[in-house]
């Protein structure tokens, strides 16, 4: 059910030694000096608590708002504008905000498009952290690094099973693993799954129009 | 520049509510049996009045004499007894896109004027008596004639022309029924804005007031969930909706097509058993008897609403007599199994929306049947409540909704800020394809917020196809013909290769004007690589038939042009 929330091939989505990703839960931990109750969340490797100091700032930046960005970047918790240890509450607010200045209805007739594929990205961060077991599963991978790129593309069963338990988890984790596997030796038919459903329907047009000779 | 070029000459003198404003869209609810039009006045939203001072108007048309025309205006009132004549076609909305095996449309078999059905899928037949023949017409032409007349009520009243319109459906509107609908719109001469699942109007409307006391009292904001039950003459309709900040987020939706007229069935079957066979005779005695003993039930049912008991004296000729009395227990064990289906409605959109009855702030009942009292104590009962929403009237919930929906679509912005909000809608039923023979595998899943885009893999049923016909279809049944058809179309060129092995994407998209598209296209085998150009198709295709296109459809390429779900554990 993913529409690109992550990035293009540049970028490579599982590497661990991104900054900007061990910036996460870095931001987490400053959150929570300040917000005490908020304590549910998994506990991070040690590693990365060191980063916090560094990223206090940009992070702040980045709850302040700083959405232009997210699609880039990366976690849905950054594209919900949200801390990790956000609560639910929090959640939604920031849902509702975004579905505001997203939604095709509000958008500006010029930006409708765009705005249009934003708001389906927002919808799926919403959808995915506002149910906790969800939620819990996203996080184990954000913390390992490992982006939810999951393809918009998916077999009839995934879809099906898509809100069912442990099974799920599992899958997930042997998903997350091949993936990774496969950036190591990236395989240049498989990753366009990063890409934007978008980006990859117009590369598929162009693939095929150069592999038919007309 | 001296004068400002969108000077309306028409807006002047007396008209000092809207001299300026862009043209705002206005809020028709065409009910199955009511209707009723509202605008935002620049203030608020107003329920528009006919010359006769009704704020809700029959919805029927009378063919009886040369010029057609309807309950817009009723210079001359029909009562009853003229409209059961068989002259006037109504219940436009339970007849229109729907095919001639609908047991929707064969409930309307018992209805005064005639519908015709040859059970093989097509569009029905329906007449109306003209002189003593049969004239023939079309529920999209009906509705058209009716839609006539409001927008020139309307126009009349707004002093300015009226083009743009939402417009309300029931949930259980297919995307063909829709069509059809806009259809209608269009033979009148008005564009739609939107479609809007009625309890959605509604929710709107709550949002509405919820964000009014907000700001009145500085409150907090904080979400609230509301269910909505909706059960008018024809549909019965429920939504949950979690509301804050002035964006009204629909949850879930669900509804069938049951409503005051099934009620109304069920008590005529109740008085006489083989009311069913009498009333399919269409001779003109028998539309006499059949016009008594309808006016009978309702001013029975109404009457039930309010006393234990009641007392039906119909004659129906040919020394047939009813003269008897029905109790409230009588009326509510013939209409057991319709009380159930609505029960069921709730529990479902409550378990779609993931809540428990706990969880709900308010609980709105609207629509003609609300004064129902079982039907009240049945909704609240389920959602362990005492009393329901109070503050929405239960005639105008869904016209007021609409008519917010108009003013806001029309880009009007009020200082304010009662304007200020956002329905993010669901898609009320599941989209799919006819895979695995009759199977039907659903890429969209109905609740699903809108705008949305879903992509899923099939592979080849046979050895060596190189062709899959993507038949689309909308509903919840497990079986493709159980739902909806909504179009059809080839894909061509897959790669021969040993069945299962090749793949055909198939990916559905909902944009924000809920224009459906399914796009499709195979991949050379082992890759992510596009055989030959995707297709895009908008849906609905289909413009009639559909019923008998799907069986064709089956029996000519099922076999042979036949797509397989990708079972997982194969994979990979």
């Amino acid at each position: 059910m993913s529409f690109g929330i992550l990035p293009s091939r540049g970028g490579s989505s599982v590497s661990i030694r991104s900054p900007r990703k061990s910036q996460l839960p870095g931001a987490d931990v400053c959150h929570r000096r300040r917000i005490p109750a908020a304590g549910r969340r998994p506990v991070w490797p040690k590693g990365l608590r060191a980063s916090c100091a560094a990223c206090g700032p940009r992070a702040a930046v980045e709850e302040g708002g700083a959405v232009g960005e997210w699609r880039r970047t990366g976690s849905m918790y950054e594209l919900l504008g949200i801390p990790m240890s956000g609560s639910l509450d929090e959640i939604k607010r920031a849902y509702k905000q975004l579905a505001r200045k997203y939604h095709p209805d509000v958008s500006p007739p010029n930006l409708a498009q765009e705005y249009t594929r934003r708001f389906i990205e927002v919808q799926e961060a919403y959808e995915t952290l506002s149910d906790p077991s969800r939620r819990a599963i996203y996080d184990r991978h954000l913390v390992r690094g490992i982006h939810f790129a999951f393809s918009a593309r998916k077999k009839f069963d995934e879809e099906v099973e898509e809100r069912s338990g442990w099974k799920r988890c599992w899958q997930d984790q042997l998903e997350g693993l091949k993936r990774r596997s496969m950036n190591k030796n990236p395989d240049d038919d498989d990753d366009n799954d990063d890409l934007s459903w978008g980006a990859r329907m117009r590369r598929r047009r162009e693939e095929s129009s150069s592999s038919v000779p007309s | 520049m001296a004068e400002p070029i969108y000077t309306v000459s028409e807006a002047t003198a007396d008209d000092k509510n809207h001299p300026l404003l862009p043209e705002i869209a206005i809020g028709i609810d065409i009910g199955t049996s009511k209707c009723s039009v509202a605008v935002w006045n620049g203030s608020k939203v107003e329920l528009l009045r006919n010359t006769r001072n009704q704020k809700s108007m029959r919805s029927y048309v009378m063919f009886k004499d040369e010029m057609p025309w309807g309950g817009v205006s009723e210079v001359l009132r029909h009562d009853d007894r003229e409209i059961f004549s068989s002259g006037a076609i109504f219940n436009m909305k339970r007849l229109i896109g729907r095919m001639d095996t609908d047991p929707v449309v064969h409930s309307c078999k018992t209805l005064p004027f005639l519908v015709q059905t040859l059970d093989i899928g097509v569009r029905p037949f329906i007449a109306a008596l003209v002189n003593d023949v049969w004239r023939s017409t079309t529920p999209e032409e009906v509705l058209a004639i009716f839609l006539v007349e409001l927008k020139a009520m309307v126009e009349l009243q707004l002093k300015r022309l009226v083009r743009n319109a939402v417009l309300t459906v029931p949930v259980s509107f297919s995307r063909f029924q829709q069509t059809r609908m806009e259809r209608a719109c269009a033979m009148a001469g008005l564009r739609l804005f939107r479609l809007m699942p009625e309890p959605t109007a509604v929710a709107l409307l709550y949002a509405q007031q919820q964000q009014q006391q907000i700001h009145e009292n500085m409150g907090s904001g904080v979400e609230k969930i509301a269910l909505i039950f909706n059960m008018g003459a024809g549909y019965c309709d429920v939504a949950v909706s979690a509301t804050a900040g002035g964006v009204s987020q629909i949850k879930a939706l669900s509804g069938a097509p049951i409503g005051g007229e099934d009620i109304l069935q069920n008590v005529l079957q109740h008085l006489l058993p083989d009311f069913e066979s009498f009333c399919s005779n269409h001779s003109l005695e028998n539309i006499k008897s059949m016009a008594s003993l309808r006016i009978a039930a309702q001013d029975a049912i109404h009457k039930l609403s309010s006393q234990p008991v009641v007392q039906i004296n119909v004659d129906l000729g040919e020394e047939k007599k009813i003269s008897r009395s029905v109790t409230v227990a009588e009326f509510e064990e013939a209409n057991r199994e319709l009380f159930e289906r609505c029960g069921k409605l709730i529990t479902q959109c409550l378990l779609d929306a993931k809540l428990a009855a706990e969880d709900l702030n308010d609980v709105i009942i609207v629509g003609g049947c609300s004064n129902i009292m079982k039907i009240r104590n049945l909704v609240l009962g389920l959602c362990k409540k005492e009393d329901s929403y109070k503050g929405i009237g239960p005639l105008e919930a869904a016209v007021s909704g609409a008519a917010l929906e108009g003013a806001i679509a029309s880009g009007v912005i009020d200082p304010s800020g009662s304007l200020d909000l956002l329905t993010i809608q669901a898609t009320p039923l599941s989209l799919g394809i006819r895979s695995d023979g009759e199977g039907f595998a659903t890429i969209i899943p109905r609740n699903t917020v809108v705008p949305a885009k879903k992509e899923v893999l099939f592979a080849t049923a046979h050895d060596n196809q190189t062709e899959a016909l993507i038949a689309v279809y909308e509903g919840e049944g497990k079986k493709a013909e159980e739902n909806q058809l909504l179009g059809y179309f080839k894909v061509t060129g897959i790669p021969p290769a040993a069945k299962g092995s090749a793949e055909i994407s198939v990916c559905v998209d909902i944009d924000a004007s809920n224009v459906l598209r399914v796009y499709a296209g195979a991949f050379l085998l082992g890759t992510k690589r596009a055989v030959s150009p995707f297709m895009e198709v908008r849906m609905p295709t289909l413009d009639d038939g559909h019923g008998w296109c799907g069986q064709a459809l089956l029996k000519m390429y099922g076999s042979t042009m036949d797509l397989a779900t990708i079972p997982k554990k194969i994979h990979q």
